[in-house]
């Protein structure tokens, strides 16, 4: 290494942390970081969960047969697709951030992911719910004004309704 | 505290100190990693003088963010990283002016197939380096020049081992082609 021109940053660093032009952040400063994180990541994963069961239900209500697609595309309020993938990528973000996740293959800590979103998103489907929380309850104002459907085990078509 | 007394703790005991009762004792940091991070800053942006200034940058965020730092984690792998990044963004800022100085001294080994390939990375650093890409750049120049183990590699790249494993594998057949065609 060229020790003649090696600048002194030693003293540059004490200098600045000794007069006070540099600061530690506090302690809180992370834990309130860590803790918005985590909160950040379980809701951006819960609405993921609920905008793909949402997307599922629509589907299901809507179609899509053979021929219907551009019409079901038409109605689709496909803002609500949108927003489940922009909390799965938001979680995503969040969850890279996480010791653990440069471990592990990333690729495969994604598509656990996305299964386990798809998988709680269809069962949550099945299970019915979505006819409750359309009707009452606060989560009413998410679902498409039209679309109070009740809970049907076979798909209809939008002509049908 | 005396000066012998700081000199015999280790990285953390002294993060810990600096936290809660004199932030003076961050010298000792500074001390022992400088030459360490500005040669390991060279390896990647291949400028003294901004490498120089990565170090720099590096130590006044590492001092910054001290409290988020986990004291369970090896502080050498923390201020690598943040080296590492200030290496990076210094590389993506100046693409076009990366060139690897000639100047830099290392250690030289015993005659195995491991130390035939630092002997060989010792003559012609610069030249191999120069010509090897970023990914293979980094973990190689940790793992034989700063004689890092695969897990603080991966710790300073944010990789998986297999991954860090595959890419010094890969590197040593790529520095050995280099290598072979620089004493040609």
């Amino acid at each position: 290494m060229r020790k003649t021109n090696k600048i002194n940053i030693e003293n540059k660093i004490m200098d600045k942390i000794l007069s006070g032009e540099i600061k530690m952040k506090p302690k809180w400063y992370f834990v309130l970081g860590s803790i918005l994180s985590f909160i950040g990541l379980t809701g951006s994963i819960v609405a993921a969960i609920f905008f793909t069961n949402l997307t599922l239900f629509l589907i299901r209500k809507r179609g899509p047969g053979t021929g219907r697609i551009i019409t079901m595309l038409d109605a689709f309020p496909i803002w609500i697709p949108i927003i489940a993938v922009g909390f799965f990528v938001l979680g995503i973000w969040l969850l890279k951030k996480y010791d653990f996740s440069y471990r592990k293959n990333f690729l495969i800590i994604i598509l656990t992911l996305f299964t386990a979103i798809f998988i709680s998103a269809q069962i949550i489907n099945l299970l019915g719910l979505n006819d409750i929380w359309s009707q009452r309850g606060p989560m009413r104002r998410l679902y498409p004004r039209d679309h109070t459907y009740k809970y049907q085990p076979y798909p209809r078509t939008i002509y049908g309704r | 505290m005396k000066h012998s007394e700081i000199k015999s703790k280790t990285d953390e005991e002294i993060v810990e100190i600096v936290r809660n009762y004199n932030k003076e004792q961050f010298v000792y940091l500074v001390r022992r990693y400088e030459d360490k991070l500005i040669r390991y800053a060279q390896y990647l942006i291949g400028d003294y003088d901004k490498a120089n200034d990565a170090v720099q940058q590096a130590f006044i965020k590492a001092y910054i963010n001290l409290n988020g730092f986990d004291l369970k984690k090896k502080f050498s792998s923390w201020i690598y990283r943040i080296v590492h990044n200030e290496a990076i963004n210094l590389i993506g800022k100046d693409k076009k002016t990366v060139i690897i100085n000639p100047d830099i001294d290392f250690d030289s080994g015993e005659n195995t197939e491991e130390d035939y390939l630092k002997g060989e990375l010792v003559a012609h650093t610069h030249e191999c380096l120069k010509k090897m890409a970023l990914i293979y750049r980094e973990p190689i120049s940790l793992y034989y020049l700063e004689n890092k183990s695969y897990k603080e590699i991966g710790d300073i790249l944010r990789l998986p081992i297999g991954t860090v494993s595959v890419r010094i594998n890969r590197a040593k057949v790529i520095l050995k082609k280099i290598c072979e065609k620089q004493i040609k």
